[in-house]
């Protein structure tokens, strides 16, 4: 931190404001006090953090932005008591995800999710949230004891996850070679490097793979997801006829021979 | 690489891979067929194509031509598994082994719709189609050779079947059931999703051979294989275990299964508590072979992975003693027939998990021969599971068809009314107990004596082998409450009787399939021993 | 790798979120909401890693598959929770209790 004059003196401003605030008793007459306060901390706020931050990228603020708001919105959707909060949330959560997925130059699957995941998956979930609304906004409450049990499990199982997987040394594992632990460049993965993976994605999903090298022997050679790509349509058939039959109004006892069965 | 090249590498990969694809391209024509069947008003009531009939017609064409690939496979002994569609699926004969019994399984099934009623023939295309959508995604778990075929083989199997559960939706029980199954179930697959996420990225790929060969260096190379890597993979692979002990219900993820069978019609719950039994066993053996790696260089394993395979046996041997115990004694307390049944597939999924449990200890330990064993034990329980558990479940869905009761007080003087009915039960039940001569007690028999040589190996084992003993002893006890009410009590004289003659329908279905059970316990044990030989034969090789 | 590692805890904490919400909520639809935090936690680790590890294209691939095939396991999940809500006029699991567990 850079401590001079300037800081010096915007310090002593901002705590003569936060003190007359505080003892001002006429509510009517705090205003200037409030400004001073306000605008000599968010002075301080904004310096500090560029004099202790320079060194960071944009990248990296966008990163711990979006991360940030991922996570603050998978608490809320833990904590909040009202289903369509909760929805809420978790909007904000998923759509931080997709900021996250295009920092990581996944530029189509962070398109992916939010046109699919937020805006066809989550607007589902809303609808069911408003069909199966008994009441208006039914709060269902938690009990303590069951809070403080959540709690203690959830971190432990975080706990554990973590400490397990940050000591792992990732870039080392994946590119073992028998006896050698040196890293390697990763070649056959420049095009998620690069962030241009619309193309090699297509070119995957019909069951080519221009980004591994099939002559070289040795090397993995790639596998073509043209089998998933179909046979998911089959899956999505299967479940939309499940899904219609569900939701379908039943249907009258009496039917006339002849008539379609809808 | 130019586009030329890759063009044809994909042709002549699929020149090989759609023949070989033929049953499951059958059954989306079937699908299909069935569709476009009901929307030209094809099927409509008093035509002559029903939509049994479009079903059966496909499911036929597919029997066959997996029995004309699983022949080929049994014949010419020296054809080795291939793999399908670069590398994503695996043709081999346990493949086209677990493809003509899932389409029997299915063609038992449908006959057994005709025979009582449920789906009729107005929701018939829903039905089958959603029966057809979930025996796809078996047939895929029974081939997967990547990580994402095999969640993808998982959820096409559980989400067509979470709507069958509920297929009966004006009832409260069926929409109950329904919901809690889909609930645990998609957090079952979530989690299991987490572990291959971790799993996929630890290893640096998600195909199930290049993942083995990265294991097996990694293990070979003491710097990395620390402490967090280790722990990393263990919770990665608990978590995928999670997610197959659902489908399996294992202890403690065994809790959906007894609501759901109940909430489900009789037909629903058998071809839950077969088909998908057996798509999920053999989903956890191509996991736990890929785990165990190229088994020709089995004695080149690092102790590393020779001790991790070991434990991953024996923690499944003990999951497989808690589960049998605990299904044998919950299914003590039960009147509802079909929970008494739920509660005994959890207890055969835990015996079955003893023989998956003995594989595992072999191949740790480079025994092959022993591993074959181990698998043979299995694929016979499998088959006979089949028709012994379908046999009771159809008995239950024809009683219910005539006395609308699934209660087993309601089964009193059965053998008066419907001998027929009474003979199957029998049969069926005195199998699942392990009763000679049935096929239950030439299954079981096979599964201990593999259970009792892998103990040779790891003592510890024979505790699970003493288990598994006691508990088919006391299974006894319910499935003969069972008998004596449907032999010896005294009926209300008020009460309904179902009357089941052997000339009927329904009695040749009863038929059938309790003489299937006697005869695979005695005339057709060797075949069958044949056939799941030449399987295991080339599975490890 | 501190990026990956700050993507591993952002998707472990989506995680641990997610098994709560699964074992907490009353709702169904907020169980739902949970099994959809747990396959985003996945689906952070399948980019991240094919980011930064060998995983490569294969990771992406396989995070697009997920999304597919959870919404189609949401589409059937509110499904049978509506059809759930017509029958016993409430959404709330722990008062379902027909089948005594």
């Amino acid at each position: 931190m850079a401590t001079n004059f300037f800081f010096w003196l915007l310090l002593v401003v901002a705590i003569a404001g936060l003190a007359g605030l505080l003892l001002v008793r006429d509510a009517s007459r705090r205003t200037p006090w409030l400004a001073a306060f306000l605008v000599s901390f968010g002075v301080l706020a904004v310096w500090q953090s560029a004099v202790m931050f320079k060194d960071t990228t944009a990248s990296q603020v966008l990163f711990s932005l979006f991360g940030a708001a991922v996570c603050f919105g998978a608490l809320g959707v833990v904590l909040s008591q009202n289903v369509v909060r909760m929805a809420f949330w978790l909007i904000v959560s998923l759509g931080s995800t997709s900021g996250l997925f295009f920092l990581l130059n996944a530029d189509f699957v962070g398109a992916v999710q939010l046109l699919v995941y937020v805006g066809g998956t989550l607007v589902l979930l809303i609808f069911g949230v408003m069909l199966t609304a008994s009441g208006p906004y039914v709060t269902m409450k938690t009990s303590p004891t069951e809070w403080v049990a959540a709690a203690v499990v959830s971190s432990l199982l975080l706990g554990l996850i973590l400490v397990s997987a940050f000591g792992v040394d990732w870039q080392a594992v994946d590119y073992a070679e028998a006896g050698n632990t040196t890293t390697q460049d990763a070649s056959a993965g420049s095009s998620v490097q690069e962030g241009t993976t619309l193309r090699p994605l297509g070119w995957a999903l019909l069951g080519l793979r221009p980004d591994k090298d099939l002559q070289k022997p040795g090397e993995p050679s790639g596998v073509g997801y043209l089998l998933p790509f179909e046979i998911v349509s089959v899956h999505l058939l299967v479940v939309l006829i499940g899904a219609a039959y569900l939701a379908r109004a039943k249907r009258r006892v009496d039917q006339t021979p002849g008539t379609t069965a809808l | 690489m130019n586009i030329e090249t890759l063009f044809n590498y994909l042709k002549s990969d699929l020149s090989t891979s759609l023949p070989a694809f033929s049953p499951e391209l059958t059954i989306c024509a079937t699908i299909l067929a069935l569709l476009f069947a009901r929307l030209f008003n094809v099927d409509r009531r008093g035509s002559l194509i029903s939509p049994a009939g479009i079903t059966l017609t496909g499911i036929g064409v597919a029997f066959v031509l997996s029995v004309v690939q699983l022949g080929k496979f049994t014949d010419s002994g020296s054809d080795q598994g291939s793999g399908m569609f670069t590398g994503l699926l695996l043709f081999d004969g346990f493949t086209a082994f677990f493809r003509v019994f899932l389409l029997v399984s299915i063609i038992l099934i449908v006959w057994l719709t005709q025979l009582s009623g449920i789906p009729d023939r107005e929701d018939g295309p829903d039905f089958f189609i959603l029966l057809l959508g979930s025996t796809l995604g078996m047939m895929l778990m029974a081939s997967a050779n990547h990580m994402l075929m095999l969640f993808l083989a998982i959820e096409m199997t559980s989400v067509p079947s979470y709507v069958m559960v509920g297929f009966l939706k004006g009832r409260k029980t069926a929409s109950e059931a329904a919901l809690k199954y889909v609930v645990y179930g998609g957090g079952a697959a979530g989690v299991m999703l987490y572990g291959i996420s971790l799993l996929a990225g630890l290893l640096g790929t998600a195909h199930l051979p290049e993942m083995a060969a990265q294991l097996a260096k990694i293990a070979n190379d003491p710097a990395l294989m620390s402490g967090p890597t280790l722990t990393t993979l263990a919770i990665a692979v608990v978590m995928i275990l999670v997610g197959i002990a659902f489908k399996l219900s294992l202890f403690p993820f065994h809790f959906w299964c007894p609501d759901a069978f109940e909430g489900a019609s009789a037909e629903v719950a058998g071809f839950l508590s077969v088909a998908s039994k057996a798509g999920a066993f053999a989903l956890l053996v191509r996991f736990c072979l890929a785990m165990v790696g190229e088994f020709t260089e089995i004695h080149a394993t690092p102790a590393a992975m020779k001790q991790f395979n070991l434990q991953i046996g024996v923690v499944l041997g003990f999951v497989a003693a808690i589960t049998a115990t605990f299904g044998n004694l919950a299914a003590y307390s039960q009147t509802n027939m079909k929970r008494l049944l739920a509660y005994s597939t959890i207890a055969h999924a835990g015996y079955m998990l003893m023989a998956v449990s003995a594989m595992m200890i072999f191949l740790s330990l480079g025994d092959s021969n022993g591993a074959k064993r181990a698998i043979e034990g299995l694929l016979y329980y499998l088959m006979v599971y089949l028709v012994m558990n379908l046999g009771a479940f159809g008995i239950v869905a024809l009683i219910r068809n005539e006395i609308f009761s699934e209660q087993i007080a309601d089964y009193a003087q059965l053998a008066k009314s419907s001998p027929m009915l009474a003979v199957g039960m029998l049969i069926c039940l005195f199998s699942l107990v392990g009763i000679p001569p049935t096929g239950g007690f030439v299954g079981k028999f096979m599964i201990f004596a593999a259970m009792f040589d892998a103990a040779e190996y790891q003592p510890i084992m024979y505790a699970v082998f003493v288990v598994g003993v006691l508990n088919t002893v006391f299974s006894l006890f319910y499935y003969l409450n069972v008998l004596r009410v449907m032999w010896i009590v005294p009926a209300d004289e008020s009460a309904r009787t179902a009357e089941v003659p052997l000339a009927s329908r329904s009695g040749a279905f009863v038929a059938v399939l309790s003489i299937a059970v006697i005869v695979t316990g005695t005339i057709f044990v060797a075949p069958v021993q044949q056939i799941a030989e030449q399987v295991t034969r080339l599975v490890s090789s | 790798m501190p990026e990956l590692n700050f993507c591993i805890l952002i998707g472990a904490v989506l995680f641990v979120s997610g098994v709560v919400c699964m074992a907490t909520k009353r709702n169904a639809i907020g169980v739902l909401m949970g099994v959809e935090l747990v396959l985003n936690a996945a689906n952070l680790n399948f980019v991240a890693f094919a980011r930064y590890t060998a995983l490569g294209l294969d990771g992406q691939i396989l995070s697009l598959f997920v999304i597919v095939l959870a919404a189609a396991e949401a589409a059937v999940a509110l499904a049978i929770a509506l059809n759930f809500y017509n029958n016993h006029l409430t959404i709330d699991v722990d008062r379902a209790d027909d089948l005594h567990g």
